[in-house]
């Protein structure tokens, strides 16, 4: 100990002390921007991100290849099968498609999802933490990302939202964090609620629906969109499907756990929602 | 020691903390054991403070939280002096009660793994985020997968120290 106030290790703290004042008062003044720091040190570990990232995808291809051979053919034999099933679906959907059409040229309904401006992205991070859970992109405020903007996968599923963005990265906070609040409704009944992370359902996977209103007729199952409530986020966004429906310990409010359509461990590549237009 | 002693020392540390940073944010987090990601970053500033002393334990420790809030999502700074601070007890606690041993650096490894993992449940209460039941179900797996990588980290930092640390450059 004598060595250390010898050697100024008090003005070694002081540094740290400072340090921490100032990361903590950037962060709270930028907002969802990342502090220039941050931002230096991401642009600067991005390659090293990008290279990690891809080394991994290949070892874990090498890997399935090698190991998984025998299931990798029975699954092959059970999408054979799917894919004869789907290209049945599709034929029924295209007519059901050409009828929907009729339909929203009738009600005069925009074909909501035609506004969305996207921007595709590669996941380069996952969760570094226990704690959260959160993706990092290959791309940020050069291409026009923004926090607060919705992240979907190509089928339009819901993933997360931009929570700090920087020059060639940004990070999302994905729909099970604890950070997630934004409307949701449920499609079948058109019930509307709160879509929340959990601390204890973020580690299954899961989110909430809070608020439910009273005598909502919720069934397991039950597709839970985004509402768009609020303006902040697009509506119609398909987050998962309700698992079951419970009443807070208060026993005041009833809430549906959601199991998310989207699987976070297997993303590849996103798209970013840059631009949409509100609809009233 | 002359300053380029000094530099060339600290350099190494410094590419011994790069695989472990790139093992703790980027490898591991893809593969976590039952859902569970370890935290190596911590015992890294354990090993070093353990083998340096207070005074380079504060040092680095400062180091590894800057490494930690900047690279990482999220942070508000709090890690740098956490860490910096830690660094200095581990340092010291190594210098007067323990000894620059493997035992050592796995005593206060638990330490400072129990003490941000206290933090983390603290503050998980503090905004009423979660009971208390489910913030240890995160918290105690996080804790000992986390003890478990000590031993690399312990060898990788001991390796290195062997060669360019204490004084061994003068």
């Amino acid at each position: 100990m004598k060595d250390f106030l010898r050697q100024n290790g008090i003005l070694l703290l002081v540094i740290a002390l400072l340090l921490t004042i100032l990361l903590g008062a950037t962060s709270a003044f930028l907002g969802g921007e990342a502090d220039p720091l941050s931002n230096v040190v991401n642009v600067l570990i991005s390659p090293v991100r990008g290279g990690v990232s891809a080394a991994a995808d290949w070892a874990e291809g090498v890997y399935t290849y090698v190991f998984r051979y025998g299931e990798l053919e029975q699954e092959l034999d059970s999408l054979r099968a799917r894919v004869g099933e789907l290209e049945e679906q599709v034929r029924q959907n295209e007519e059901a498609g050409r009828e929907n059409d009729q339909l929203r040229e009738l009600l005069n309904l925009q074909a909501r999802r035609r506004d969305f401006t996207f921007e595709d992205a590669r996941v380069t991070g996952r969760s570094t933490s226990n704690w959260a859970s959160t993706l990092t992109l290959s791309k940020g405020t050069s291409s026009g990302i923004d926090p607060g903007d919705c992240v979907v996968t190509e089928t339009g599923v819901l993933v997360g939202v931009v929570a700090e963005a920087g020059t060639n990265w940004s990070t999302v906070s994905t729909i099970i964090n604890t950070d997630t609040q934004m409307g949701g409704i449920v499609n079948r009944t058109y019930s509307a609620g709160v879509l929340e992370g959990d601390f204890s359902l973020m580690n299954q996977g899961k989110l909430k629906l809070n608020y439910l209103p009273e005598g909502a007729q919720l069934v397991s199952g039950d597709e839970v969109l985004t509402s768009g409530r609020g303006e902040v986020f697009p509506s119609g966004l398909v987050v998962g499907r309700v698992e079951g429906v419970f009443t807070d310990p208060s026993g005041q409010t009833r809430y549906a756990v959601v199991e998310p359509a989207v699987n976070l461990d297997v993303l590849i590549k996103v798209f970013v929602i840059k631009e949409f237009e509100i609809i009233e | 020691m002359t300053r380029r002693d000094v530099i060339h020392k600290w350099t190494v540390y410094a590419l011994g903390l790069l695989p472990v940073w790139v093992l703790d944010a980027y490898i591991l987090p893809r593969w976590p054991l039952f859902g569970t990601i370890p935290m190596l970053l911590p015992l890294a500033a354990a090993a070093v403070a353990v083998l340096e002393g207070a005074y380079a334990g504060t040092g680095f420790g400062m180091a590894v939280g800057l490494l930690w809030e900047l690279a990482y999502p999220g942070g508000f700074g709090g890690q740098v002096f956490f860490l910096a601070l830690a660094g200095m007890a581990m340092g010291a606690v190594a210098q007067y009660a323990l000894n620059q041993s493997f035992v050592g650096c796995l005593i206060c490894a638990a330490g400072v793994l129990a003490m941000l993992d206290f933090l983390r449940v603290a503050q998980i209460l503090f905004i009423n985020a979660a009971s208390l039941s489910d913030a240890l179900r995160v918290a105690v797996p996080e804790f000992l997968w986390s003890l478990v990588w000590t031993p690399l980290v312990w060898l990788l930092f001991q390796a290195i120290y062997r060669r360019v640390g204490g004084t061994r450059l003068a």
